[in-house]
């Protein structure tokens, strides 16, 4: 990536209720909701699921990232993001980020390499980066 | 702002698919297709986890905006609002270092439009995501009556 900076453009409609719309040019259109917690509708995604959601699939694309600079292939990648929204002085906020993630490598000389690309993606994801609140990693490399 | 004072848990699944992304997935909710961002050779089609942290701010907003609209009984003809986030280097690292929302909510009766600003005001003061970021949230409203 070059040091000058991005811009990242999305756009949100309200429909009804507390259901609306987000989308960016050229992407498809995703519905999104009040959570059920917050008298939201079940089964839509939440402003909440996204800000999870952002720093559990960053953490994949810069692993990914580093792999490629590494120069090493791995077999699968799969990551679970928990996070807990709490109550402070100021409203809720998020105050902790779990993310889990399992890695499979076609050899043992790679897992030292995976690990370290795990490593990697939790200090550059710059999503993760963004966030007030810290972000715990748990990784798992195994061999498939 | 919450019924309970309790913690909430929010758990999603990021599962890669392919060599250049993968889809972000909550139980029983549809899932999001992502990539990894490269520049302007990003795969138009699909988000990134950075414009999924944009929708979050901007989402949340609308949500925290429409729960004090009901609450204090207004009515609106439509809202809707655009987020921008800026992501720079930080250091050795990147981060999204402001976000601008800009909103438009359009009412029918000017008498509502003192109503209006204090629930977009509170709306800005609670929103969740907006609290739990680093970035700065710079927003713009406007009120138009129909």
């Amino acid at each position: 990536m070059s040091d000058e900076s991005h811009e990242y453009n999305v756009k949100v409609d309200w429909s009804h209720e507390k259901i609306g719309y987000f989308t960016v040019d050229g992407k498809p259109e995703v519905e999104v909701a009040s959570p059920p917690e917050f008298d939201g509708p079940e089964g839509i995604i939440s402003p909440e699921d996204l800000f999870v959601g952002a720093a559990t699939s960053c953490f994949m694309t810069t692993f990914i990232a580093f792999t490629g600079k590494m120069r090493f292939d791995f077999n699968s990648f799969s990551c679970e993001g928990r996070g807990t929204l709490e109550k402070v002085e100021k409203g809720f906020q998020f105050t902790k980020i779990h993310l889990r993630a399992n890695v499979t490598v076609e050899s043992e000389e790679l897992i030292p390499k995976a690990e370290r690309a795990l490593e990697l993606a939790g200090k550059y994801c710059l999503v993760s980066n963004s966030m007030k609140c810290p972000v715990e990693h748990e990784t798992h490399v195994t061999i498939r | 702002m919450g019924m309970t004072e309790d913690p909430k848990y929010y758990s999603i699944k990021v599962n890669w698919d392919d060599d250049k992304g993968g889809e972000v997935s909550s139980e029983g909710k549809l899932g999001i297709k992502i990539v990894r961002p490269k520049g302007d050779e990003s795969t138009p089609d699909m988000y990134t986890p950075e414009h999924l942290f944009v929708a979050s701010a901007a989402a949340c907003f609308m949500n925290s905006f429409i729960y004090f609209t009901r609450k204090m009984h207004i009515e609106l003809k439509s809202f809707e609002c655009e987020g921008t986030g800026t992501l720079e280097q930080v250091g050795k690292s990147f981060e999204i270092t402001k976000i601008e929302i800009k909103s438009k909510v359009v009412i029918d009766s000017k008498d509502l439009r003192s109503k209006i600003e204090r629930a977009i005001y509170l709306g800005h003061k609670y929103c969740f995501i907006g609290n739990s970021m680093k970035a700065s949230i710079a927003y713009e409203d406007e009120i138009i009556v129909e």
